[in-house]
């Protein structure tokens, strides 16, 4: 392809573009900010850009990127996820300046970002829903409107930022005196946060399942599923573990809802590769609640069960290539886990374990191995960005296979110097719902015994540990 | 003849004793040589030697009892009940046996009746064959546990101490056996508990022959220790004039002042045409086989004094207690007096005392006593707590005479008759509810404990705590072979290390680097079944913790106690302090004691003054270096 294409990212999703770039046969331009000037992502590609001091504020920067892309000659702009991923400026920015911004149109972006344009767009297509509102009026009219809502569709109630995304700007009201009395807060919170004091209610749905299809779409409409994927086990609406595809004893039903995630694509004119979010309640009811228009951390385990490499296919869209394939190419192959090992201490609500350095690092490997990292022996972790230090991604033909090859892939991995999230998952492993797939988004509040682990996990681990106590102080310490 | 099998009815066991053609040998492994290093041996070591030694039919294996219930726990990190356990499953033939110490039991100060009978219940199916011992002999003191053994239908051993001086005469040692036989009735084994191994074979002989005179069908167990070198003879003496059980112990782990080897009391008796009964030799000889090699990681624990001690005839020290004591002296830095000590005052406190028998706790108490005469310069001038209760006559009656009025005066103050007349007498020791004790250790572990655990908790409080804590945290660590479990100054990178776990399956742990990161941690690296593991020290320890030990000298102490700054001398167990704040002291007064295995030693000022700081705590185990307290010089 022979382009030049500017990464507007970091971590190890910086690198997962550096790589698909460079497979391209094409030049991949990495940006960076000080506290981020030892990442790895910088090493691997093929130029380097100082944005400036940051921290965050030069990632989010779109003058200082765009005239980075200018002066380095780029074609095109991927922006990862997070940051400017979704930010429709960025994109019409890209456009104006003649880059290729590798994702949906600025309008896509923006029409999809508005959850209440993004809902009317839906309902009109007949995709079902969770029964929500409009934008709430301002003032008492509003007030009304919410009270009205609760009374119909029973509490509790999501009061959530319109402009809102990625778990923020959600607060979930038990009854009718909370709900009002936190509306004025969140309109203040999201006018502070996302610059828009725009707020809507939405009917909770209680302990769902939360699953996703990917899709993916050419610029002559052509747009297709990648299957699905669950991604239910998260703690405070941020996702730790995701599965392809989802286990959801009911292929019809999962059938169906890839169906309706490509007519909701085709409904919002979609571009390029994105992901519609739904959730499943007990009953197997499912709604849709928004199409998030990135490249999404979890696009790992989609791309081992169907072998097509997305961000690849991203990029190949966006310089106007069509898609390659046909719905019936789309095969989906065993099944695979994500986990995201961050340096967070879950005994302690997940505080991050910035600042402290990787002692050690020894990744695992073997037969359905797949890591998308960025941290190495020596790293020090800035305090300052994400938790997220490598996904490990499993693929197995059976759930079986796939759930004791993660579970022997995090008994290899060392990592020595944060506190990782790798002994929770190793209780995970075990737990028997995660095992038979019965799991929902209320998994971590109803296990709390997963936070119940040793680092020195069995019989010879506790020896060990009594070993490395003699060791360390030139004699057995307990027998003096 | 025939060996007896675990599992034989008590009343069975003395009948074939009675019947016995021949002598039984019992395998002291327990009691196998002085005082640390007969306490270090770990499991693991008495489970490689299991299988041999059921083959080779003992008539019992004295495996438990005396100090090995707190040093399993405190030193080894065993659960006493889960060894005994252990060693049942391989050694299905033998009986087991335990040294109780009366109303001591398996510590060091009396227990309430209702937890001697507790304990005895809980340890009663583990243990076939009780042999039971008071200091002074004083057959009362014995009688729950007597009674609570025949309860379990176990075999009775009461023992009669034995000592030598004119005193103890044969019509005085008659007289103990009958009062112990009217406790009992006629179905038990009488022991001779020589701890000192005093005595010559002679005078042995004429004591075995004069019960046996008297006393024709009593079964007699000769137990005694080669401290001189000449146990042998003794025992040869002993089974010639009618004893029909004898300890010996395995030559690869005997030696200096445990009890002599079994060949060679084989060897020697089968000369007199004695048959050991019930013995397989090729057995006794591969036991020592089998754990030869393991011996020398246990070297840091053998005797600093090598050789023999005859000498044991004029001090009478106990085998057992030589070791710790002749320990005090070196890290006491008063080595050079031990002669002194050992030769000429402790013959003399011996004999002010009332000549009663050098076994714990008497030998302790004799210890310190002389101890104490010789370096406190003024004799009786410091005298330990366990010495006052001695006198106030808490442990029982002085068997032959009471100590001159001089030593009352000295120990008890000038109106020390009428401290004798309103505190003397034994302690009626009152009954502790077991219930709330339970309910204690409940909290203490945070986990309903089993009766085992509460049995242990009787016994030693904290340690017993303490263990079950370190269990959980760090599994059975039986399984770890005395090479790494008392390897000194760490491993090499690269060592590799084999174990086997409780299941049996080999573990291998590889050693790597430790390097010292950025925060200060030491990461120590271990390849662990080929999986790398990792275990982070932290730098200095976090205040208020555990300070760091502050690596004095001995000298160093001694100047700082010269300067009022009162430290631990040795590592031990505080537990007395003696003064308050505020209190004026004189040179040489006595202001804290402390406890290191059974061993009481004072702690004295060196300096006139008053004492403004107590920073230790009764009941605290202490370092060397750590502070006790501060008294002010006098200017």
């Amino acid at each position: 392809m022979k382009k030049k294409i500017l990464v507007a990212n970091r971590g190890e999703i910086a690198i997962r573009l550096i790589r698909a770039i460079q497979e391209l046969d094409s030049t991949a331009v990495a940006v960076y900010e000080k506290p981020d000037e030892r990442s790895r992502h910088i090493r691997l590609a093929d130029e380097a850009v100082l944005l400036g001091d940051g921290p965050r504020s030069d990632y989010l920067n779109i003058r200082k990127i765009i005239t980075a892309a200018k002066n380095a000659e780029v074609d095109a702009i991927h922006p990862g996820y997070g940051f400017l991923a979704e930010n429709p400026e960025f994109a019409r920015a890209c456009e104006e300046a003649g880059i290729i911004f590798i994702g949906p149109p600025s309008k896509v972006i923006a029409d999809l970002g508005n959850k209440v344009v993004a809902r009317s767009i839906m309902a009109a297509a007949g995709i079902p829903m969770v029964p929500g509102t409009e934008n709430l009026e301002k003032g008492p009219k509003g007030i009304a409107t919410a009270k009205e809502f609760g009374a119909k569709y029973g509490y509790p109630v999501m009061l959530k930022a319109t402009s809102g995304g990625g778990g923020r700007g959600i607060r979930l009201t038990e009854n009718e005196d909370e709900l009002v009395r936190q509306i004025p807060i969140a309109r203040a919170e999201a006018l502070a946060a996302f610059d828009d004091d725009s707020v809507y209610l939405e009917k909770v749905v209680v302990n769902p399942k939360h699953v996703e299809v990917q899709i993916i779409a050419d610029n002559t409409g052509k747009t297709l599923h990648l299957a699905t994927r669950d991604c239910s086990i998260q703690r405070r609406n941020q996702k730790l573990i995701e599965i392809a595809p989802s286990r959801v004893a009911n292929p019809a039903l999962l059938e169906e809802i890839c169906q309706t995630a490509v007519k909701a694509a085709k409904a919002a004119n979609y571009f390029n590769a994105g992901t519609v979010e739904f959730l499943i309640d007990e009953d197997m009811n499912y709604y849709f609640m928004e199409i998030n228009t990135r490249i999404q951390v979890e696009h790992t385990v989609t791309e081992m069960v169907t072998g097509i490499d997305i961000v690849r296919n991203q990029i190949k869209l966006a310089f106007g290539y069509p898609l390659s394939f046909e719905q019936e190419d789309v095969k989906v192959r065993g099944h695979a886990i994500e986990m995201r090992i961050n340096a967070e201490d879950p005994k302690n609500n997940f505080m991050p374990e910035g600042g402290k350095k990787v002692s050690v690092y020894r990744s695992t490997g073997g037969f359905g191995v797949r890591l998308d990292g960025f941290v190495y022996q020596g790293y020090e972790i800035p305090e300052v960005y994400d938790s997220l230090l490598v996904k490990l991604t499993v693929h197995g033909f059976t759930w079986d296979e796939t759930v004791s090859r993660v579970k022997r892939c995090l008994q290899n991995f060392v990592i020595a110097g944060p506190k990782t999230t790798i002994p929770f998952y190793l209780n995970i492993v075990d737990e028997p719902d995660f095992i038979s797939g019965n799991f929902n988004t209320s998994y971590l509040d109803t296990h709390p015994k997963l936070f119940h682990y040793e680092e020195a996990k069995g019989e010879v681990g506790k020896l060990a540990r009594l070993i490395a106590e003699i060791h360390h102080h030139g004699k057995n310490p307990f027998a003096s | 003849m025939e060996r007896i099998f675990q599992g034989t009815p008590a009343a069975e066991v003395i009948r074939k004793l009675r019947d016995a053609d021949g002598y039984y040998i019992t395998n002291t492994a327990r009691d196998l040589s002085q005082s640390d290093f007969k306490n270090r041996i770990l499991l693991h070591t008495d489970l490689l030697a299991a299988e041999e030694r059921d083959r080779a039919g003992y008539y019992s294996l004295e495996i438990t009892g005396g100090a090995s219930i707190h040093v399993d726990m405190l030193r080894k990190q065993v659960d006493p009940f889960v060894k005994l356990k252990l060693l049942r499953e391989k050694m299905p033939n033998t009986m087991f046996q335990t040294l109780c110490r009366g109303v001591n039991l398996f510590g060091y100060r009396p227990y309430p009746q209702n937890v001697i009978r507790f304990t005895v219940k809980e340890f009663a199916p583990y243990v076939d064959v009780w042999r039971t011992f008071d200091f002074l002999n004083h057959v009362p003191n014995m009688q729950a546990v007597l009674e609570e053994v025949a309860l379990a239908g176990k075999v009775n051993e009461p023992c009669i101490c034995f000592s030598t001086g004119p005193e103890h005469t044969n019509s005085f040692y008659l007289g103990k056996v009958q009062e112990i036989l009217d406790v009992t009735g006629p179905d038990i084994v009488l022991c001779i508990k020589n701890h000192g191994g005093l005595g010559t074979p002679q005078r042995i002989g004429e004591l075995v022959d004069g019960i046996k005179q008297r006393f024709p069908d009593l079964v007699v167990h000769y137990h005694g220790h080669n401290t001189d070198g000449n146990d042998v003879g003794r025992i040869t003496e002993a089974v010639l004039k009618g004893a029909t059980i004898v300890d010996a112990a395995d030559s690869a782990f005997t030696g200096f002042y445990g009890p002599p080897p079994v060949l060679t009391v084989i060897q020697v008796l089968k000369e007199y045409g004695k048959e050991a009964i019930g013995i397989n030799e090729d057995a006794v000889i591969r036991t020592s086989d089998v754990i030869r090699d393991e011996r020398q990681y246990y070297q840091q624990f053998e005797s600093q004094i090598k050789g023999f001690q005859p000498t044991v005839q004029i001090h009478k020290l106990p085998g057992g207690a030589m070791g710790s004591s002749l320990e005090q002296a070196s890290k006491g830095g008063f080595l050079n007096r031990v002669s002194e000590i050992l030769h000429k005052e402790l013959p003399r406190v011996q004999q002010e005392l009332g000549n009663f028998w050098s076994v714990t706790p008497g030998s302790q108490i004799l210890w310190t006593t002389a101890v104490s005469n010789v370096l406190g310069g003024e004799r009786y001038g410091t005298p330990s707590g366990d010495l006052k209760n001695l006198l106030l006559g808490k442990y029982g009656p002085f068997p032959f005479h009471q100590p001159p009025e001089w030593i009352y005066k000295k120990v008890l103050g000038e109106d020390w008759q009428k401290v004798l007349d309103e505190e003397g007498g034994v302690e009626a020791i009152q009954d502790i509810d077991l219930a709330q004790e339970k309910a204690d250790l409940h909290e203490k572990l945070g986990k309903e404990p089993d009766n085992k655990q509460l049995a242990l908790y009787l016994q030693h409080p904290q340690d017993a705590v303490d263990y079950i804590k370190f269990e959980e945290e760090y599994g059975m660590v039986h399984v770890l072979p005395p090479s790494i479990f008392f390897r000194q100054g760490g491993f090499d990178i690269g060592d590799t290390l084999y174990f086997s776990d409780t299941q049996g399956k080999e573990h291998i742990i590889e050693i790597g680097p430790s390097p010292v990161v950025d925060t200060g941690e030491t990461v120590v690296y271990f390849n662990v079944d080929h999986y790398p593991r990792y275990y982070n020290f932290a730098p200095i320890l976090a205040e208020g913790v555990e300070p760091a030990r502050q690596a004095l000298s001995k000298e160093e102490i001694m100047d700082l106690a010269m300067a009022g700054d009162v430290r631990a001398v040795f590592a031990g167990n505080l537990v007395e302090i003696s003064v308050e704040e505020g209190q004026v002291v004189k040179k040489g007064d006595r202001v804290a004691v402390m406890e290191a295995m059974k061993m009481q030693t004072s702690v004295v000022s060196e300096i006139e003054g008053i004492v403004t700081a107590i920073s230790a705590k009764i009941g605290k185990t202490l370092q060397p270096g750590d502070k006790i307290l501060k008294i002010d010089p006098d200017e």
